[in-house]
């Protein structure tokens, strides 16, 4: 097993050949590998999320957590799957059967699908390489939540109607924020492949986040409220709405749901890692490998799950520190300060680029490489160390422009005067009366 | 009570554009068996109506058939956050119609259990209403600070929520070899994880957001409807029993009285905070006088108050807790009457909550601070 | 919605928060926690792990506990200390005492006596408060609330002690870790 990580790159492609055709191998055989492999994978992670996500809200909170189920509760979710597993599936009486049973396979196969183009490694880390692989991964994100509306309004029941009502509205605004912040990135890396996009990290040797910090925090914030993550679970937010979309849900079906919103985490902080924060890329790994391809994509991996465990981290983080926001609190977020925002970043980004491109041969400075040959698309804009420095510092230069922008257009708002509004309780030294003494009541009748 | 129309024709919920919402008695946020009957507009409120009784006991009923010493086991499962609070009502009211002299070291004890038992409620009050609105890491710091307090219970009492802390003419035991370390450990412990909650609260802007301008009541209405306790003082009303007419070895001890400003939920926050520090002050000025002697008053072998009626009220955690008592000069009462402030309390919900959210709703139940076992009775 | 009063804030609270202080304190905090959980092991004053792992480790209970309901005997003559006065089940609030005493014969100094002694006894502890009132009234201080508090049954009828309960103790069942 382990030295197949030393093993020639082509050395399972040769086992394979001497059973199928080269056509077979590489339209089939190969993507059901990686198929098989990437569920399974997610299936587990999913599990082992909610594991974590209970060891790590259980040390913030002075408790253990899981402890009984294997060493340090290690099996507790295998339990927890063949609990769900075995639970008795409940369904109103008054629910519409068929939406009601197809709601979380919509709710898994959206999640799902969308880990089809994301890219894990190089070379057969990526199972399609599509190149409109962003466009993909929001469109069929976006799918998801016909699975949560459609769960809410077939359960029959009001809880579970005003968390599918909630869901529908909370999605659709943070689609848009979510959607628009990419677009800065896209205009350093030139191509919608996600691939193409760590590709022109991996070649300009600079993540997107010094570039675009706003766009990231815009669009990191967007996907928690996407995946229904506290401080934006209000479509399940338990303490109003008991378990809101999923209330009458129970056992197996509940149990999508479940997976579909931790794989869900997965693919917001998966599609962050590989456009902000160079995905599989990291300084110096292909010389560690040394010329051992699988090593080599092994060793990206776990860079690229390294860099998404940190983002799950956050995810955790957040919901265990924070209050939940109130539901116009949450669409005041959403269209007042993140989509100006977004837009704003837009807007700023093209000014970067431009200046960028202008300072180009202006007084001596060099900020783009002459390219050599025919114009790479997939090298991205090609700066030099000039160049980037500039692109860099008008990014961070950008959160303080956004800053500014948003306090003018929120600046009568009541969420950004409520500091204003809070106040010091007075005390009050207020003078003693008599005591109250022990008297001999006998005054009336008995 | 205001009653919802709750008759409303519509095929589906689609139909009309008002919704009538059962929420409880078995929801997790209205703090027990309380079912609160919404109509809602979307997700605003436009009216409501309270539908208790779920829990109810008869309690002033069984308090007729019993002995003077057995009832105070059932003045615990009233507010039974607040069950040393509790019985010191029941307590106090019968020892003054008796008459009796009991002595200061009786009285001190008293204050520091009733005092930490305040600053146990109000942690458990923290705890529920931080995870009303969805801070659920302040719920288990708080019942942790609240374990401690309870262990000091169960060492002096014998039990940690339903205490049956004292009996008529004093308590049943001295305070425990140890009593004074162990109070005295919290006291020096506590000012320090108050900081802590405050520190992941009071300046977080989702948590203003959530709860400065919500569930406002007016100085005013807050009179007029017969609040008690932080729900009125957050209004601004500085009225305290402990203060107006000291009871137990209150009129020996110094503290403010904390005032909130606008009558709003987070202002109630900021009074029980602070209640939790004055409370500390209490329990260090009073460990600190803790004087020598009996804990036990000379009672009568049969308790047999004279005829006639008596009130006496405390400030428990809640708000003011009363007890009416009528002797016809036998062994039990007459009548026994709770003056209730969660049940008191809690009419205010409608006024505060119309023209609010849902989720309002649930914050508004929280900073009341309800306990039904008490509503109910 | 009602609006609340609004006071200027000053600059330095305004700079907090522009970044975004109040958030970042709490997680802050809460990152301490989670560190603390793995090193610190003060869970009074520190940030360490507070829960008892209750069935794994015993609980300390306090000597004072009312828990479950137990008849004292005399350690020399294993005779019940019970005298039948029946004290406890009239100081007893909820009547779950049933005292059942019998007449028998003894020989106090050579004449033959009627005795009451205690035939059967028969506590409800599903009706129980433990509030020890009846622990406070036996004046021979047989009838005790014990420090167990495993007081959970499959049956109704298992919450109804009887005398040979009482005083050997319900066969005891500790949940092993």
């Amino acid at each position: 097993m382990f030295s197949l990580l030393f093993a020639p790159p082509n050395f399972v492609d040769d086992l394979l050949l001497k059973l199928f055709s080269q056509e077979t191998v590489n339209f089939v055989v190969w993507p059901f590998i990686q198929i098989g492999a990437v569920i399974t994978l997610i299936a587990v992670w999913a599990l082992y999320a909610s594991y974590l996500e209970r060891k790590i809200s259980a040390f913030m909170q002075a408790r253990l957590g899981p402890m009984r189920v294997g060493k340090w509760g290690l099996l507790q979710p295998i339990a927890d799957a063949v609990k769900l597993l075995t639970k008795e599936d409940l369904m109103p009486e008054r629910a519409d059967p068929y939406i009601f049973r197809f709601a979380p396979y919509i709710a898994v196969a959206a999640t799902f699908l969308t880990f089809s183009v994301v890219p894990f490694a190089p070379n057969w880390g990526v199972i399609t390489d599509v190149n409109i692989g962003l466009l993909l991964v929001l469109a069929v994100s976006s799918v998801g939540v016909l699975a949560l509306i459609l769960a809410g309004w077939s359960s029959n029941s009001k809880y579970a109607l005003l968390g599918g009502l909630r869901s529908s509205a909370q999605m659709v605004s943070y689609e848009v924020s979510m959607g628009l912040s990419l677009v800065g990135a896209l205009m350093f890396a030139r191509t919608l492949s996600l691939s193409g996009i760590v590709g022109a990290q991996a070649s300009d040797s600079v993540w997107f986040f010094l570039y675009q910090p706003l766009a990231f925090a815009i669009f990191f914030v967007s996907g928690i409220a996407e995946n229904n993550r506290a401080p934006f679970d209000l479509p399940e937010a338990e303490s109003e709405l008991v378990a809101g979309f999923h209330t009458e849900y129970s056992g197996m079906r509940w149990s999508l749901f479940f997976m579909a919103e931790y794989a869900a985490m997965v693919v917001v902080a998966g599609v962050a890692t590989t456009v902000f924060l160079g995905g599989w890329y990291f300084p110096g790994v292909l010389r560690l490998a040394g010329g051992y391809n699988n090593l080599y994509v092994f060793l990206s991996l776990f860079v690229f799950v390294v860099k998404c465990a940190v983002l799950l981290y956050l995810y955790f983080w957040f919901r265990w520190t924070f209050p939940r926001y109130r539901y116009d609190q949450l669409m005041d977020l959403g269209w007042k300060w993140l989509i100006p925002a977004s837009l704003l970043n837009i807007v700023w980004t093209g000014l970067t680029v431009f200046t960028v491109q202008a300072l180009d041969g202006w007084n001596n400075i060099k900020t783009i490489e002459s390219l050599k040959g025919a114009p790479n698309l997939a090298r991205g804009l090609n700066l030099t160390a000039t160049g980037k420095g500039v692109a860099i510092a008008l990014g961070w230069a950008g959160l303080l422009v956004a800053a500014l922008f948003l306090a003018a257009v929120n600046w009568r708002s009541r969420d950004f005067n409520l500091k204003k509004q809070r106040r010091q309780v007075r005390l009050v030294d207020v003078p003693k009366g008599k005591p109250a003494v022990a008297t001999t009541a006998a005054t009336g009748e008995g | 009570m205001h009653q919802v129309e709750v008759a409303t024709t519509q095929e589906t919920l689609l139909d009309n554009p008002e919704m009538v919402l059962n929420m409880g008695p078995q929801h997790p946020s209205t703090h027990g068996v309380l079912r609160v009957i919404l109509r809602l507009d979307g997700e605003t409120v436009i009216d409501l109506d309270c539908d208790i009784g779920f829990l109810h006991r008869g309690m002033e009923k069984i308090a007729e058939n019993r002995l003077y010493p057995m009832i105070a086991p059932y003045w615990d499962r009233l507010d039974y956050i607040a069950a040393v609070s509790n019985g010191l009502v029941w307590v106090e009211a019968v020892e003054q119609m008796l008459g009796l002299e009991i002595p200061p070291r009786a009285h001190y004890i008293r204050t520091i259990l009733t005092e930490l038992n305040r600053i146990a409620s109000h942690l458990l009050w923290l705890a529920t209403h931080g995870l009303d609105i969805g801070a659920f890491t302040v719920l288990l710091w708080a019942l942790r600070e609240r374990e401690e307090i309870l262990k000091i219970f169960e060492q002096q009492f014998g039990a940690r929520l339903t205490c049956h802390a004292w009996r008529i003419g004093g308590m049943p035991n001295d305070a425990y070899e140890g009593f004074t370390e162990d109070v005295q450990r919290f006291v020096d412990n506590f000012p320090h994880r108050l900081e802590e909650y405050e520190t992941l609260l009071s300046e977080n802007r989702i948590w203003l957001g959530r709860t400065v301008g919500i569930g406002v009541i007016s100085a005013e209405d807050a009179i007029a409807i017969g609040l008690s306790g932080p729900a009125l003082r957050g209004s601004g009303v500085a009225w305290d029993i402990r203060k107006s007419r000291p009871y137990a070895a209150y009129a020996d001890l110094d503290f403010d009285v904390p005032v909130g400003e606008n009558g709003d939920t987070y202002d109630r926050y900021l009074v029980r905070l602070e209640e939790m520090r004055q409370s500390r002050r209490i329990v260090q000025q009073a460990l600190k006088q803790l004087p020598d002697g009996p804990v036990n008053a000379k009672i009568p072998k049969v308790i047999k108050p004279p005829a006639g009626d008596y009130y006496h009220s405390i400030e428990g955690p809640k708000g003011e807790i009363g007890c009416y008592l009528v002797s016809d000069g036998t062994s039990r009462p007459y009548r026994v009457r709770v003056r209730p402030p969660c049940l008191i309390n809690l009419q205010a919900l409608r006024q505060m909550c119309i023209g609010h959210l849902v989720a309002d709703v649930v914050a508004i139940i929280g900073t009341l601070d309800i306990v039904l076992g008490e509503i109910d009775r | 919605m009602p609006l609340v009063k609004v006071s200027q804030a000053s600059w330095k609270e305004k700079l907090k928060r522009f970044f975004l202080f109040d958030l970042l304190q709490g997680m802050r905090l809460t990152l301490k926690y989670n560190l603390g959980a793995l090193t610190d092991k003060d869970s009074v004053k520190g940030f360490g792990i507070y829960t008892e792992q209750y069935p794994k480790v015993r609980p300390i209970v306090a000597p004072r506990f009312h828990g479950a309901p137990r008849l004292n005997m005399d350690p020399e003559t294993h005779e019940s200390l019970c005298i039948a006065c029946n004290l406890c089940a009239l100081a007893c609030p909820e009547d779950c005492i049933d005292v059942i005493p019998m007449d028998i014969e003894v020989m106090v100094a050579g004449k033959p006596r009627k005795k009451k002694v205690l035939d059967e006894f028969i506590f409800d502890t599903s009706r129980c408060m433990f509030c020890a009132l009846c622990q406070e009234a036996c004046p021979t201080a047989c009838l005790e609330l014990t420090q167990e508090f495993e007081l959970a049954t499959y049956s109704r009828a298992g919450f109804v002690w009887n005398r040979e309960m009482l005083e050997q103790g319900r066969e005891a069942r500790k949940f092993e870790a």
